[in-house]
């Protein structure tokens, strides 16, 4: 009987210096697909090969291959990257049949990731499977699974909130001021100070629209060298702080040791400005922004502790998520791994009632022959014979459907016994599906 | 006829409900995939509604024979018929469901108190049975539909500032529209009833040049508290202009103005005496 298997490593079990040793390039991916299926050990074979784990799942058939086909996994990856098998299954898991499949199903819906609900897995997978398919590793059985990978962690993230809510302060950032503006496509923002989370921020709102970029330093050349990164405006302050009658939203992050915004005179920016909304993103610590500018009419004050809390909760939110992901995995893995069995049983229940059918059609045709019966009783005899195959079949049948639903019941031992003990031959069937 | 205004009143509470649900089931974890079907249910069961309604109204003009707009039954389903129509073309323009979780429950309310006064009726006045009245009327129950819908967006307003301003992050968080697309709609439906009832009064004026003893008069209570109303709603846009008010402010004197719009509705129709009263 086929089976499926992965050997694999990530994150959650091997440090940066083992993940990188089992690392594959392009070429190698090739050269390994090619040797794994040149062996004739495993029948298919995917690789996936990312920054945080390195995965290669294979099919094997029980029948052809006396070795386990994890052994085979195993075997191969300790030759091709000459690592001793020791330490390989120390640092790895393996998984086999429905593990292999609830594994892959966590692994799209990105429930086994180090940010749960982040949305580049399904596509680093996507990318290793039509890599390894156009190299001829995946065939039916990997297609199907695949296939059903991607729908699932497409499932999971459109049913569940586990893709929503930003996990980082840039990002959270963006999130607020979408709540606060109509549109971001004409506003404007303005930086104060360097830092690398107020220019990630200020990035992430380009990216969503926002046209202008302020960068304002207390030196001009610092503001010029930061301005370049977004073709801002750069500008040089003082204690004047009418730039900001422009600006719609103002990340501040200098080490200015007192409050370089105060209520007061941004009342009378605010005024200057028609009380257009502002959105104050106060990331310095100690802080830029005098708390009190919260008061102000239409000004919104966020810092860092803020962006946080938003961060921290929309963490929990995921996580609470995550358990009912995880339930939805398991259905899903439990329904795929029942269809495909049924599927390697099928080929075998055809071949039989094939056989059995024939058997009756020869055996009724010499009947007629031999007799001269009237159309009313060879219409008889025929719905006769019908039943008797019919009811012959009826038990092996169920019971070969109830051994595949039991899990602990090996329906691969009836299969071959049944084959030995009717000739059948299947495997004309086996290759069409 | 009877019973068509029954059904009507049915799924506009039905539409209410869910209207209302699609705000406030937020919290829950299963929302995700209830949500967009509680969205859709109670979209086309506000259209539903609407349609019913129409029918009902259009019927029930047939059967009087006149514009029936003499009683509150006509007055109120007319008033929700108003709101209905102005709540689609909201949607319709900006794709923001969140306004009908305020909105269809009131014109609920008001075709319900439609319903409890349905079976009277009364005939109107032979000299105002002209088809001035009937663009006078339309215009104006427009223009309080969308002060209305304004107030809802004000109430938007201030809801989804304090959540803002509170830091808390939630879901229900999420449903609102952006504080800057609640003011611009708040602002754009006042402007729209200024509009509409600017027309509506002038063609009210028209009126009384052309119906025998039927006399302008500034004393009306409906005239007088009518002209308060657009007085307010006047200002409350032209203080915006000059001085930049919206946001907060704008929301409360959304409400306000709303409230003035009920003063004259109600308070008028009920306490005071006027050739405008509906009874």
């Amino acid at each position: 009987m086929n089976q499926i298997v992965s050997i694999g490593t990530s994150h959650h079990v091997a440090p940066v210096e083992f993940r990188e040793k089992l690392a594959f390039s392009e070429e190698q991916l090739i050269e390994s697909l090619h040797h794994l299926r040149e062996s004739h050990k495993v029948d298919e074979a995917v690789i996936l090969s990312t920054c945080n784990r390195v995965e290669v799942y294979g099919v094997a058939n029980s029948q052809r291959t006396a070795e386990s086909p994890i052994k085979i996994l195993l075997d191969f990856l300790s030759d091709y990257h000459r690592i001793s098998v020791d330490t390989l299954k120390k640092w790895s898991y393996r998984h086999h049949n429905l593990d292999t499949i609830q594994h892959l199903f966590r692994v799209t819906s990105s429930l086994d990731s180090m940010v749960v609900g982040e949305s580049q897995i399904l596509g680093q997978v996507k990318e290793a499977y039509d890599f390894s398919r156009s190299a001829g590793g995946a065939g039916a059985i990997l297609n199907r699974l695949f296939a059903k990978a991607f729908s699932v962690g497409k499932r999971i993230r459109s049913e569940t909130t586990i893709a929503t809510g930003a996990v980082s302060i840039s990002y959270a950032a963006v999130e607020l001021a979408k709540k606060i503006f109509n549109t971001l496509e004409d506003k404007t923002v303005a930086i104060i100070g360097a830092g690398e989370m107020s220019e990630l921020t200020a990035k992430h709102l380009v990216t969503n629209g926002v046209s202008k970029v302020i960068v304002a330093n207390r030196t001009y050349e610092r503001a010029v060298k930061i301005a370049e990164k977004f073709k801002g405006i750069p500008i040089a302050y003082e204690e004047n702080l009418n730039f900001l009658i422009d600006a719609d939203i103002v990340i501040s992050s200098t080490d200015a040791p007192y409050y370089l915004i105060e209520r007061k005179p941004l009342a009378e920016i605010m005024r200057k400005r028609k009380h257009r909304y502002m959105f104050l993103i106060d990331i310095a610590v100690p802080r830029d922004i005098e708390p009190d500018v919260s008061k102000i009419n239409h000004a919104f004050l966020y810092n860092i502790d803020d962006l946080e809390a938003v961060v921290a909760s929309n963490l929990k939110e995921r996580q609470q998520e995550a358990v009912r992901a995880e339930q939805i995995v398991s259905e899903e893995a439990k329904r795929f791994h029942d269809q495909l069995q049924i599927l390697e049983v099928n080929p075998t229940i055809k071949a039989l009632h094939q056989q059995f059918q024939q058997i009756a059609e020869t055996e009724l045709q010499a009947c007629v022959d031999k007799t001269e019966l009237s159309g009313t009783q060879e219409a008889a005899v025929a719905s006769m014979t019908q039943a008797i195959v019919k009811k012959l079949l009826h038990h092996p049948v169920e019971n070969l459907r109830h051994a595949v639903n039991d899990g602990n019941a090996d329906h691969g031992q009836y299969v071959h016994a049944l084959q030995e003990l009717f000739a059948l031959d299947d495997n004309d069937d086996k290759e069409q599906e | 006829m009877h019973f068509l205004f029954l059904v009507t009143v049915l799924v506009y509470l039905a539409a209410g409900i869910f209207q209302l649900l699609y705000l406030t089931i937020g919290e829950r974890s299963e929302t995700p995939t209830l949500r967009p079907r509680i969205a859709l249910i109670a979209f086309w069961g506000t259209c539903l509604g609407f349609a019913l309604l129409t029918l009902f109204i259009v019927l029930w003009w047939s059967r009087q024979g006149h514009f029936p707009m003499k009683h509150w039954t006509d007055s109120t389903a007319f008033f929700a018929w108003a709101i209905t129509l102005i709540y689609l073309i909201v949607v319709r323009v900006t794709q923001l469901r969140a306004i009908g979780s305020l909105v269809i429950p009131g014109a609920f309310i008001t075709i319900l108190i439609s319903y409890s006064f349905s079976r009277n009726t009364s005939a109107l006045p032979e000299n105002l049975e002209t088809y001035w009245l009937v663009p006078h009327i339309t215009l104006i129950f427009l223009a309080y539909a969308a002060f209305f819908t304004a107030f809802g967006f004000g109430l938007l307003y201030l809801m989804a500032e304090k959540k803002i301003r509170q830091k808390t992050n939630t879901i229900f968080h999420n449903l609102f529209p952006s504080l800057g697309a609640s003011d611009e709609l708040g602002y754009r439906c006042t402007i729209l009833g200024v509009i509409l009832l600017t027309i509506g009064i002038i063609v009210g004026a028209l009126l009384t040049q052309y119906i025998k003893d039927l006399t302008w008069r500034w004393l009306d209570s409906q005239i007088f508290f009518t002209f308060v109303t657009w007085v307010i709603y006047v200002v409350q846009i032209s203080v915006r202009q000059l001085w930049g008010w919206r946001g907060r402010k704008a929301a409360y004197s959304e409400i306000v103005g709303f409230v003035a719009v009920l003063c004259t509705y109600i308070g008028v129709n009920l306490f005071l005496d006027s050739t405008h009263t509906f009874r």
